[in-house]
This record gives structure tokens, C-alpha cells and sequence, in this order.
């Protein structure tokens, strides 16, 4: 190492150093256009722009109204359903999705039979790479009162019956739904981070559990565990800091004019309000609130975190 | 100094099996392979039960119960999807946008990857923060939305490529694999005399199998998969119309089209089963390719996301 950063002395400017920045250049070009300049678009949430017929017109014309906007949706009795539906899901998945890919990871750390294991790791992988659209179409139509598979296995457990079939896709199952078909989904793609994890823990680490006795529950719950816990650490604060936020791509395959009440989430909820209905200042308003809240929680995560483990997402 | 660092994931990968191999199958090893079994069933299913749907006259199907084999066989409902118009429209386009993006978005971002893998970068802190800070905050759906209008983006082709073209998240995951490659190589390239672009071409990219394939992967998902795209910035003509959202046409709106369709044929079809025919059709593709690139996932994931 020539010289240590902090000492940087100043060097000619080289056609090398030219050459690394039009490279990185390339990302200052496309955040520029379309990650920048949309921020200037936020102006949109302080005037009266709803229902101008062209955007433009919107940003351009619109009167200001300082934080009318804001006001306009918390006091929208619409709003506050939107917000219960993604922030008890989102709380729920946490709950129970997250912890399913560590889970699976583990079992399958556990499975010695190597064809098993990449078959079932195959198989969970699949449905990652299905498109919502798809997925939740099957999942349509495996519900489907009349000629889907789900209402016989639910009489077989006496929770449904022939005369009164359950429709899963009314509102009262909506989040049900919502929680399987996500673990469904995800948890074979969301292990392959925890099984690399796993798979770089010092064997050292299980020889000496082995002499010690350890049984095999006993290593996974000792060792395995404690050694992917960063890992584990990242993932739940990420996804901590997505408390406001859905898979558009999931909700919206599956909601139906039945489950708007507890299906329409702040995704879903702001494509309708701000490019059907076209009530954009509406809409701008509370993307802006959504960003400004999830950038508090992931930072306050980020700070409880680095008080109780030391770890952050940032290292 | 990265060398150290950030070799781990491929230097320390000893023989774990080792400790393993020496067990025999107990009783926790069925209960555990009985479990994945069940999970890898349950996944399997919905999958199946749309294939044999996709097999079986629609009228026959309404009757319920097709749940393990087709009851009446058909090629029926692929006839009508295969005759619609719009399947060849957005197949085509899908493919192109699918095979663009892949290949310029692996392009642009493996660039500013590299760039940002230089300790040397002028100005490096700036760039990062500047990438970074897009991460955690962005303006919105709305104003989005304005400034795709406002670049003649929108109902535009382009908006499909142009800014699926670089990403945040996949140049910090394909920088710190770049990071691991030993500077070495680089070095013995210097000495020739070659400049950084033939450095990125002709060194890392080659070395960087894993995670491009990986990247790439996730970046022609994401392409072959989208239908939010189409349904916001473009009115959904069929010339402009993506595989997914030719989909969603048919499952949520159960918009068949049968003008070219034969009465024979259309009273052995309803909506739905063409639908799972077409949903068949559009997963053939990614079905068949993942496969072949998941034993590159953990090697080039892993350093990104734990990096990352």
C-alpha cells in the first residue's frame, strides 16, 4: 500500500482516473433522471393537483397548499384502513414469514442425503421465479368455491361444508391468504442467504460440540444459530424498514371488489388513487409521508440494533 | 487490503460433510426429510393442479374435482391461447425487453461496479453516498410518474428498458465480489499497458461467473415477470403489451379473445382453463433456465447480501 487513507497526498490527474469516472458516471446519469429529479416531484404534495387532466398541468399551474394534502388523507377514513391493513400484515409477516427461509435453512443443513436436499431446494425455489400474476391466479383457483381443491380439504377438517363453501378470497381470509402464499413463495429463495451463512461456520465449532456431548438440536440452537445471527440481523431490520411497504405485484393479483377492506394496502391503494383516479397531489402527498416514515424506522432500527448486538445494516 | 477481507466465501469452504458422513440415518433425519418432503409437496401442487387444468375441456372442468389427472383431455385451450394475437405481441415484446434489459443492465452496472471497486475512484465517498441515499429514499409513485411523462417515456417502448438499465442493489452486490478478485491479475494487466475498460472486460468479467449469472438472473425475473410496468406507463395497447400483463387480462378480467376460434372448439374452452394454459406457456421459460443457474445463487449472493 502506497499511502494510507486520511494522508491523501494530491496526484496528477491521470487518463485512468478519467476512465473510472465515466464509469461510475453511468449511475450518476440514471439516478439523476430517475431517482433525483423525481424528488423535486415531492413539490407535487404541497399544491392542489388533483384531478388536472394532464401531470404537468399539476406541477406546473397548481396553487400551493401548503400541507393540506397531508391533512386531506389522515383524516380520510379510507386512508386509516389502508394503513391498518399494511401495518398489522406487514407485522403478522414478520412475525410469521420471516422466520420460515432460517427455519427451512436449518432443516435442510440437517438433511445428509444430497440429491434430497437439492431436489426440495429446487422444488422451494420454483415459485420465486412464478410471477404473481401466475401465483396468484393458482391460488384463485385452487380457493374457487365450486371447482377448487381447498373447500374439500376444509370439509375433510370440518371447517367448511358443502352448502356453505368458504371463499378465501372474502375479505375475512384475505390476510390468510396473504401470509401461506407468501411463505410459499419465499422461504426456499430467502434460505439460500442463511444456508451460505451456514455453510461458512467453523466446523471447528461443531467438532467441539460433538465432544462435548452436544446433541444434534443442541448444535443448531448453540452453534448454527449464534453464528448466522448478523445475517439474520440484516435481514430483519431491512425488513423492519419495509413496514410501509407491499408487493404491489402480490396484492393486486389477488384483491377483488370482496376484500378491498382488508386487502387494499398503500401499494395498491396509491396506483389507484394517483394514476386511476388521478388525484396526484393526494397521492404524492402520502408516498411522501410513507418515505419520510421508513427512512425514521429504518434508522431507528438500525440504532436499536447497534445498541443491543452491536450490529447494524450498515456493518 | 480487500484481498483479506473478502475472500472468505470461496477460500474457506472446507469439507463440513466430513463430521457428518460419519452418522448413520436416525430417526430426527426422517422427521426432518418427512417435513421438507410435505413443504416440497405443497409447493409442487398448485403447480400441477394448473398444468392438468390447462389439459381438460373447460366445461368438463367446471364440474370440479380435476385435482390429480386431467378427466377429459384437450389441447383445446392452448389452440385458443396459441390463436390470440396478443400472446404473439407480448411474447415478442417480453423477449426482447427481457433479453435488452439483461444484457445492458449486466453492462452498465458491472461498469460502475467496477469503478466503485477501485480504491483509487476520485471522489469515491460522493458517488456512494449519492447511490446509497436512493436506497432509503425516493420521491414516489407520483412523481415517478411525472418525470417518465416528462422524458416522452411514457406509452414510449423505452420505458420498459431505459431505467431498468442500472441498479443500486446489484452494483453493491457485484462490487464486493469484484472486490475479492486478487489485485494480482489486475496488476500483470497494468503492466501491458491496458486501460481500465479492458481490465473490466477481459479480468473481472470473466472471474465473475457466479455473480453475474446470479444478477442476471434476477434482472430477467424481474423483467420476464413485471406487469406493473405496462399497466402504469403505457395504455395497454397490444403493441405494447407484456406477457404478465396479457395475463393479468385473462385471469382478472377473464378477457379471452375468440374471434379466430372455431364454435367446436369454443364450447370445450371457458375462460379459465385457457387461462391456465397460458399461464403454462408464459413459465415455461424461466422454468426451464433456473435450474442450471441456482448452483451459481449461494456463491454469488452471499457476499452481496451479507456486504451488502
Amino acid at each position: 500500500m502506497k499511502q494510507k487513507a486520511g494522508t491523501k497526498k494530491k496526484k496528477p490527474f491521470t487518463r485512468r482516473d478519467a476512465a473510472l469516472l465515466s464509469m461510475v458516471s453511468i449511475s450518476v446519469i440514471f439516478l439523476a433522471l430517475f431517482a433525483y429529479l423525481p424528488m423535486f416531484g415531492i413539490v407535487l404534495a404541497f399544491k392542489d393537483g388533483d384531478y388536472k387532466l394532464n401531470i404537468l398541468d399539476a406541477i406546473l399551474d397548481a396553487p400551493w397548499v401548503g400541507f393540506d394534502n397531508f391533512g386531506s388523507f389522515l383524516r380520510d377514513p379510507n386512508f386509516l384502513r389502508v394503513i391498518r391493513n399494511t401495518v398489522c400484515l406487514n407485522l403478522l409477516m414478520l412475525a410469521i414469514d420471516f422466520p420460515m427461509p432460517i427455519i427451512f435453512a436449518l432443516l435442510l443443513n440437517e438433511v445428509r442425503i444430497k440429491p434430497f436436499r437439492k431436489s426440495v431446494q429446487t422444488i422451494a425455489n420454483l415459485p420465486h421465479f412464478i410471477s404473481w400474476i401466475i401465483f396468484g391466479g393458482i391460488v384463485i383457483a385452487l380457493t374457487d368455491q365450486s371447482t377448487g381443491i381447498m373447500n374439500p380439504i376444509l370439509e375433510a377438517f370440518g371447517l367448511s361444508s358443502k352448502e356453505n363453501p368458504v371463499n378465501l378470497m372474502d375479505a375475512q381470509y384475505f390476510w390468510v391468504v396473504i401470509i401461506l402464499t407468501s411463505i410459499v413463495k419465499n422461504t426456499g429463495w430467502g434460505s439460500i442467504v442463511y444456508l451460505a451463512a451456514i455453510s461458512s461456520v467453523d466446523t471447528t465449532l461443531y467438532e467441539a460440540a460433538t465432544i462435548d456431548g452436544a446433541t444434534r438440536l443442541q448444535k443448531a440452537w448453540y452453534v448454527t444459530l449464534p453464528s448466522i445471527a448478523p445475517t439474520i440481523t440484516v435481514f430483519f431490520l431491512l425488513n423492519v424498514s419495509r413496514l410501509l411497504s407491499n408487493s404491489f405485484d402480490q396484492f393486486y393479483a389477488m384483491q377483488n371488489v370482496n376484500n378491498l377492506e382488508m386487502s387494499e394496502v398503500i401499494a395498491t391503494y396509491s396506483y389507484k388513487m394517483g394514476i386511476s383516479q388521478r388525484r396526484y397531489s393526494y397521492t404524492a402527498a402520502l408516498s411522501f409521508f410513507n418515505s419520510i416514515i421508513s427512512v425514521v424506522l429504518l434508522l431507528s432500527a438500525n440504532f436499536i440494533s447497534k445498541k443491543l448486538t452491536d450490529r447494524g445494516i450498515f456493518g | 487490503m480487500p484481498l483479506a477481507r473478502e475472500a472468505d466465501p470461496k477460500t474457506e469452504k472446507p469439507k463440513k460433510e466430513k463430521l457428518h458422513k460419519m452418522h448413520r440415518v436416525g430417526g430426527w433425519d426422517i422427521v426432518i426429510m418427512i417435513v421438507l418432503a410435505v413443504f416440497a409437496l405443497l409447493t409442487l401442487y398448485p403447480f400441477w393442479y394448473v398444468i392438468i387444468g390447462s389439459f381438460n375441456e373447460g366445461q368438463d372442468y367446471a364440474f370440479g374435482s380435476v385435482w390429480i389427472i386431467p378427466r377429459v383431455f384437450t389441447l383445446g385451450n392452448y389452440v385458443v391461447v396459441v390463436k390470440d394475437q396478443r400472446l404473439w405481441y407480448s411474447l415478442r415484446n417480453t423477449v426482447i425487453i427481457t433479453a435488452l434489459v439483461t444484457l445492458l443492465s449486466l453492462t452498465f452496472t458491472s461498469l460502475v461496479a467496477y469503478a466503485m471497486s477501485r480504491r483509487e475512484l476520485r471522489f469515491k465517498k460522493f458517488f456512494q453516498v449519492f447511490n446509497l441515499f436512493t436506497m432509503f429514499f425516493g420521491g414516489g409513485l407520483i412523481p415517478y410518474f411525472l418525470v417518465i411523462v416528462m422524458l416522452g417515456l411514457y406509452n414510449n417502448f423505452l420505458v420498459y428498458i431505459v431505467p431498468s438499465c442500472y441498479s443500486v442493489y446489484n452494483m453493491i452486490v457485484i462490487s464486493s465480489f469484484f472486490r475479492g478478485i486478487p489485485e494480482e491479475l489486475r496488476e500483470s494487466m497494468l503492466l501491458d499497458g491496458a486501460g481500465e475498460y479492458r481490465i473490466w472486460f477481459t479480468i473481472y468479467l470473466p472471474l465473475s461467473t457466479p455473480v453475474l449469472a446470479t444478477v442476471g438472473l434476477w434482472v430477467a425475473t424481474g423483467a420476464w415477470n413485471s406487469y406493473f410496468t405496462t399497466m402504469m406507463y403505457t395504455m395497454g395497447q397490444k403493441e405494447l403489451m407484456t406477457l404478465q400483463f396479457f395475463l393479468m387480462k385473462l385471469i382478472k378480467e377473464a378477457n379471452i379473445s375468440t374471434s379466430d376460434v372455431s364454435g367446436d372448439l369454443l364450447n370445450q374452452i371457458t375462460p379459465q382453463t385457457v387461462s391456465f394454459a397460458a399461464m403454462v406457456l408464459a413459465s415455461i421459460p424461466i422454468v426451464m433456465v433456473y435450474p442450471f443457474i441456482q448452483k451459481y445463487f449461494s456463491k454469488g449472493i452471499m457476499i452481496g447480501a451479507l456486504k451488502g
